[in-house]
């Protein structure tokens, strides 16, 4: 072929002056994922201590007249919609933090997010506060101020990856302390109530989670957006990266800022759902065979991972309900694990610190 | 400042470039009094250069002698400790990086490419200063893109991944990033590193050629004195962070400038294939120590009778 129309892979999407890259098979993989989202939301209304037919939770999904209206749409939605957005939220910002962090083990709970909610949460449950109108903001408070801890001690004229890894784990091995101090030193009444909002869980969250949480994610979803183009800047090395006229400073921390958000808001709405934002955009990844992690992809991932954990924590032991951070992990280790096996064989990559002379 | 630049050869200069007379052209970037230093550590002091437009630059000097860290200086990824660089008269600091590198372009030493990138992904990366995240791509990328693929060879590449290519084809594609930048000025950090040979007078080429045809402003570091002689047009010594000599390497190169920049009994002589200056390493140390005589007076004349 003598001719390269755009780079080999991508679609072009133009309206008016406007000009967008569109990956192929992320784009591909995004209708696939959402189809699969789609029957995973069927799946977690359908079943429940009592199973509901799945055509009547379509007829319910589209705003249909159904007899089973009040079982799927005001008992089981709310949570699942909880959910959906705390899960779509963990996977972007995993996304957005690996990518600054360089780090595929970097997640909102390596840079303090979810230790830094947990201090605060757990601390104020200690001292009496177990209000569920006051505690996500409380542990939104915690993780944010957490990651900007981090950013500042990791900035040093510049952020340094390994720094801001290693200084994140740091902060969250100091602050798991402080948490397991309140939780010593608490009520045994409350240290049971607060481990179970330690390994995130739906159980009881309703609407009320649901609005603040829709709306945090929609004031972020400009961000959102911008962040996809600026990934792809900011995963090239640093000099490279300067060179091409990218603000590295700015765009990271803007990348940071936009990604800790959406962890802490996801983290006080559900708790600390383990493993979502680890494993969503390293799958994402993979299936897509992008150069940078996928947004869109590793969001739909997230909701994907968190609602069919969400369905096996109730059925699996029922009438138990485990809590649903239990079974993220169980639902997406496997399928990664399964992904870097495949893919590994004969091909080496080449990792080396930017930072040389 | 110029110490060894004041003996000229004794009539034996081949002149490549006879029609370009030394130093008269302008300059669009240029560095002043030039300090920089990592941490506590000075590396260049006070230096002084000014890049002539439309000729290759090429930085030659000892290990650590902090060649690399002006390039990396004059391409802005290094602040100066004092003194400045400047594009077109105006301070590098006080210019948007985004307006920078619409004018100069900068290949690192060793850049490394995001993980499973194609070739075709990555040089439109070169694109960047002249896109906006809602005008991703326009006939002007593409052009650019094609036309740089092109000049590189790299086109019939450009669905595979970087990382499962050979060292000379990635290092291709790297330059062919940065010429989708289309600058005017491009800066190379020892673009010939991890090659081999062949590789290397392939790259070197391809940065002459581009410095024919288009009137790209090149400035490169390169280790290999021979190779800095043959495609320079413009030569800069360092030495412990100064500029020891800079000129025409027909002018500064010889024995003198050689033992006093990289510490190397040498010989010089005129390449047979281009009439630049080669220069012959002398015989190994540990024979001159026993005693072996030199061939009489060649080490230490400015050239080698032709």
């Amino acid at each position: 072929m003598s001719t390269v129309t755009r780079p080999a892979g991508y679609a072009l999407a133009r309206r008016g002056r406007g000009s967008w890259l569109v990956h192929k098979r992320a784009a591909g993989t995004v209708v696939v994922l959402a189809l699969a989202l789609f029957a995973a939301v069927v799946a977690n209304l359908t079943l429940g201590e009592s199973t509901v037919s799945p055509t009547e939770v379509v007829k319910v999904l589209f705003g249909q007249p159904s007899p089973d209206e009040l079982v799927v749409g005001t008992l089981r939605m709310p949570r699942l919609v909880v959910g959906l957005m705390a899960g779509a939220a963990l996977g972007v910002a995993g996304a957005l933090i690996q990518t600054v962090a360089r780090n595929p083990l970097a997640s909102p709970e390596i840079i303090g997010v979810t230790h830094g909610a947990s201090a605060l949460t757990v601390g104020a449950m200690t001292f009496g506060v177990t209000s569920y109108a006051a505690l996500p903001y409380l542990s939104v408070t915690g993780g944010l101020v957490a990651a900007a801890l981090v950013y500042l001690f990791a900035w040093r004229g510049g952020l340094h990856a390994t720094r801001f890894v290693l200084i994140g784990i740091g902060f969250s091995v100091a602050l798991r302390s402080v948490t397991q101090l309140f939780l010593t030193k608490g009520d045994y009444l409350v240290a049971q109530q607060a481990k179970v909002w330690m390994t995130g869980s739906l159980n009881g969250r309703g609407w009320d989670q649901a609005g603040p949480l829709a709306i945090a994610l929609v004031v972020m979803l400009p961000f959102v957006v911008w962040s996809a183009w600026a990934m792809r800047n900011v995963t090239l090395d640093d000099d490279t990266a300067t060179a091409l006229g990218v603000s590295l400073g700015r765009n990271r921390l803007l990348l940071v800022i936009t990604g800790v958000v959406l962890a802490s808001v996801a983290t006080g709405a559900a708790g600390p759902i383990d493993f979502v934002a680890l494993l969503a955009p390293q799958i994402a990844r993979r299936v897509t065979r992008t150069a940078q992690i996928p947004l869109l992809s590793s969001a739909l991932l997230g909701a994907f991972v968190v609602t069919l954990g969400d369905l096996l924590a109730r059925k699996l032991f029922a009438p138990t309900e485990l809590p649903v951070g239990v079974l993220t992990a169980a639902v997406g280790a496997p399928y990664l694990i399964w992904l870097i096996v495949r893919t590994s064989s004969g091909r080496t990559s080449r990792s080396r610190s930017g930072a040389a002379q | 400042m110029s110490t060894s630049s004041s003996t000229p050869s004794a009539g034996s200069t081949p002149s490549p470039g006879d029609a370009a007379p030394s130093t008269s052209s302008t300059s669009r970037l240029a560095a002043r009094g030039l300090t920089l230093a990592y941490e506590d550590r000075t590396v260049v002091e006070e230096l002084d250069l000014a890049v002539p437009d439309g000729e290759i630059t090429v930085v030659v000097g000892p290990n650590a002698c902090g060649k690399s860290t002006m390039l990396r200086a004059l391409g802005r990824l290094l602040k100066p400790r004092g003194g400045s660089v400047l594009l077109d008269g105006e301070e590098l600091s006080r210019i948007p990086t985004r307006t920078i590198a619409r004018s100069i372009g900068l290949l690192p030493q060793s850049p490394v490419a995001p993980e499973a990138i194609t070739v075709a992904d990555l040089v439109s990366r070169g694109r960047q200063p002249h896109q906006r995240w809602w005008q991703q791509w326009s006939e002007e990328d593409e052009r650019a893109v094609t036309d740089a693929m092109e000049r590189t060879d790299v086109t019939a590449l450009g669905d595979r991944p970087v990382d499962e290519l050979s060292g000379g084809q990635r290092q291709r594609v790297w330059i062919a990033m940065a010429l989708a930048q289309e600058t005017d000025l491009l800066l190379l950090d020892e673009p010939t590193t991890y090659l081999d040979i062949a590789h290397q007078v392939e790259v070197l080429d391809l940065v002459r050629q581009l410095n024919v045809d288009r009137g790209r402003t090149v400035v490169m570091v390169l280790h290999d004195l021979n190779q800095a002689a043959r495609y320079a047009d413009h030569l800069v010594a360092m030495k412990e962070g100064r500029l020891v000599a800079r000129g025409r390497p027909g002018e500064i190169v010889d024995a003198t400038l050689v033992r006093e920049v990289f510490g190397l009994e040498s010989v010089v002589v005129p390449c047979p294939v281009t009439g630049d200056p080669l220069v012959v390493p002398g015989p190994p140390r540990q024979s001159a120590a026993a005693g072996i005589p030199a061939p009489s007076g060649t080490l230490t004349s400015g050239k080698a009778p032709s």
